[in-house]
């Protein structure tokens, strides 16, 4: 059995509640929204699954909600396997790359609420993920990523991808294990795999020697992850500006939300964010799905503590 | 010979199912045995009436149009990785609602779905490609294959380990799914076409951005086994700009003009890639599909529109051993 830390060693944004001001009404009234369809999936009327419902119990602690957010909480316990692993619904036990947002959502719920009452799920969920490998393979020169280093997989026996990596990194980070070896490996990985110019593809680099092109998702994920793990690497600065560039893009709601959580989580808080997801959390179609409504409501909770904090342009 | 890849039983039910077109049956006429049609329209523009040249697509390669009247079509587009300044590598707008058209027109109930392979957000993609705003004109429906309930069915290919195969409710709903790629080169296995788009069908969250639970269990095996254990599926090509070299998301655009319909996928796919200049015996997936899943051989193939033969405009294609091999000698 793991023993926990009281709390993760960091505090960034998306991990704190701001102070309840004018700015953050909007934030609160689509938390209000967001309270009422949680548990909950990724479109409307869809049944629960655990990322949606990580993303909202995670948005409703920002907010202050924390009876609401421990319905996420328990619905999250409830699907969690007897081996620590949370299935991406409860009809899906396998895969359990979700397993990762579960421990960031108890953990959060944890901080907020000064208990420890998820503590054993949090364990029993962390030994599952330190159990857990995503599959290596010797470097082949049509390949430009690092093959060998070990982060997670989205589903048993395959490879380790960006985006399952940077939620168990930052798992394991807020749960207080940010020097275990596997995090510091998952953090070589997430870097390794960031574009020369900026930005990330959803895992590869370079295929048959071509790089490959960024996308805002694994992007905004990877700068959430990375942030305050003490990397110093120039392709960082070189992906919040590409984070900052895309914001003028059109981007779909969760894209967004996803780029202004990386941004943010580096305390950068262009002007262009909070319109945006403003726009984009008055969609119907966000309003009417957990995972977007959760993921946006969270974004701006981020702004709202960020911009509180210390606003900051990106610099490189 | 014996095959070493289905195992007698399997591969008697699979013949007995998807040999020869009847994968489309009961909305194809025509019976067993015989060759597969594979209509090919060329000087295709996207803003051409694209509607008239899917309906007699579909009509020369059998298709019954009121044998769809209360029926459930599922347009399958490719939409792998859309990016706003390549919009050769994904299927157009402009074809996906002159396909939702046309099955409209015979009554059919049509939803367009998708489960991009490499992108997670689903919005952004249908928003990178232009198919969103498309369908939101149209009054279309889009089901995100990606995220829908699943449920679990044998692999009655049985060409992969594995042992079955998660598709979306909206795929399993369907009467009939057609894919309907963009036709491109490949980098791993040469061309991507009907059945390699199949990919799209399966839910990342269960195999993963990308379906990286199929390469482990190998490309050309687990696109034959999707091919046979897809209960009903037709093919309709965009080949109007298409994409060679790098494909499927790096190539460049190569203008083709050309349209592709099928009931029989592989027969489809065959067509496609000798128009492209490669030989599809050598392509694995299509080399699987030989005979079990539908026809690849020429003589077996009874083309419809256009002939292939003056069509051939061999794409470029990387300079790796693994994509030389499949060029056609000619």
């Amino acid at each position: 059995m793991l023993t926990l830390a009281r709390s993760g060693r960091r505090s960034l944004a998306g991990s704190l509640s701001a102070p309840s001001s004018p700015r953050n009404e909007l934030t609160q009234q689509l938390a209000d929204q967001l309270a009422a369809i949680t548990p909950g999936g990724y479109h409307p009327g869809a049944p629960a699954a655990a990322e949606p419902t990580a993303w909202a119990t995670m948005a409703l602690i920002h907010t202050g909600n924390l009876a609401a957010a421990e319905k996420g909480c328990r619905w999250l316990a409830d699907v969690q396997a007897r081996d620590g692993s949370v299935g991406v619904s409860r009809s899906q036990p396998s895969p359990a790359w979700t397993t990762g947002l579960a421990v960031l959502a108890w953990v959060r719920w944890n901080a907020a609420a000064g208990e420890r009452r998820y503590d054993d799920r949090i364990s029993r969920a962390l030994e599952w993920a330190l159990a857990t490998r995503g599959r290596t393979a010797e470097q082949k020169p049509q390949i430009g990523h690092d093959t060998t280093l070990v982060g997670w997989s989205w589903a048993t026996k395959t490879h380790s991808w960006l985006e399952p990596t940077a939620i168990f990194v930052r798992a394991l980070c807020e749960a207080g294990m940010a020097d275990h070896p596997r995090t510091r490996e998952g953090i070589r990985l997430l870097v390794d795999r960031l574009l020369p110019t900026g930005g990330a593809n959803y895992g590869n680099t370079r295929v048959l020697q071509q790089w490959l092109l960024p996308h805002v998702q694994p992007s905004g994920l990877a700068m959430w992850a990375l942030a305050g793990c003490g990397v110093d690497d120039e392709r960082i600065a070189l992906s919040l500006n590409y984070l900052n560039e895309q914001l003028n893009e059109p981007l779909a709601p969760a894209s967004l939300a996803y780029a202004c959580l990386g941004l943010a989580a580096h305390a950068v808080t262009p002007p262009s964010a909070r319109p945006a997801l403003a726009e984009a959390a008055g969609k119907q179609a966000t309003q009417e799905s957990t995972y977007k409504l959760a993921l946006v409501t969270l974004a701006l909770g981020s702004e709202d503590a960020t911009e509180t904090a210390e606003p900051k342009g990106v610099s490189t | 010979m014996p095959e070493p890849f289905i195992d007698r039983r399997t591969a008697l039910a699979t013949a007995g199912l998807t040999a020869a077109g009847l994968v489309a049956a009961p909305y194809v006429r025509g019976g067993a045995g015989g060759p597969s049609p594979v209509f090919v329209a060329k000087g295709q523009r996207y803003d051409g009436d694209l509607v008239k040249t899917l309906r007699d697509g579909l009509e020369a390669t059998g298709f019954v149009g009121e044998s769809f009247r209360g029926k459930r079509v599922l347009l399958k587009p490719n939409l792998v990785e859309p990016c706003r300044e390549r919009p050769h590598m994904t299927t157009h707008p402009a074809v996906v609602i002159a396909a939702a058209e046309v099955f409209r027109g015979w009554g059919a109930s049509v939803t367009v779905g998708e489960a991009p392979g490499h992108v997670r957000d689903t919005e952004q993609a249908l928003m990178d490609s232009g198919v969103g705003e498309a369908l939101a004109d149209a009054g279309l429906p889009f089901a995100d294959l990606n995220y829908e309930e699943v449920a679990w069915r044998r692999n009655r290919g049985r060409v992969s380990p594995l042992r079955g195969i998660y598709f979306p409710r909206s795929i399993l709903e369907a009467d009939l799914v057609v894919s309907m790629p963009k036709m491109k080169t490949h980098h791993w296995v040469g061309v991507t076409c009907g059945m390699k788009n199949l990919y799209g069908t399966l839910p990342g969250i269960a195999y993963g951005w990308p379906k990286n639970v199929l390469h482990h269990n190998g490309i050309p095996q687990t696109v034959a086994d999707i091919t046979a254990t897809l209960p009903r599926v037709a093919v309709i090509v965009d080949g109007i700009h298409c994409m060679e070299g790098d494909g499927p998301i790096l190539g460049t655009m190569k203008p083709m003009g050309l349209l592709a319909v099928g009931a029989d996928v592989p027969a489809v796919d065959a067509t496609i890639a000798r128009i492209m200049g490669l030989d599809p015996a050598k392509v694995e997936y299509l080399a699987l599909a030989r005979r079990r899943l539908g026809e690849i051989d020429d003589a077996r193939i009874v083309q419809r529109g256009e002939a292939w033969q003056p069509l051939t405009d061999p794409f470029h294609i990387l300079d790796e051993p693994h994509l030389q091999k499949l060029i056609a000698v000619t």
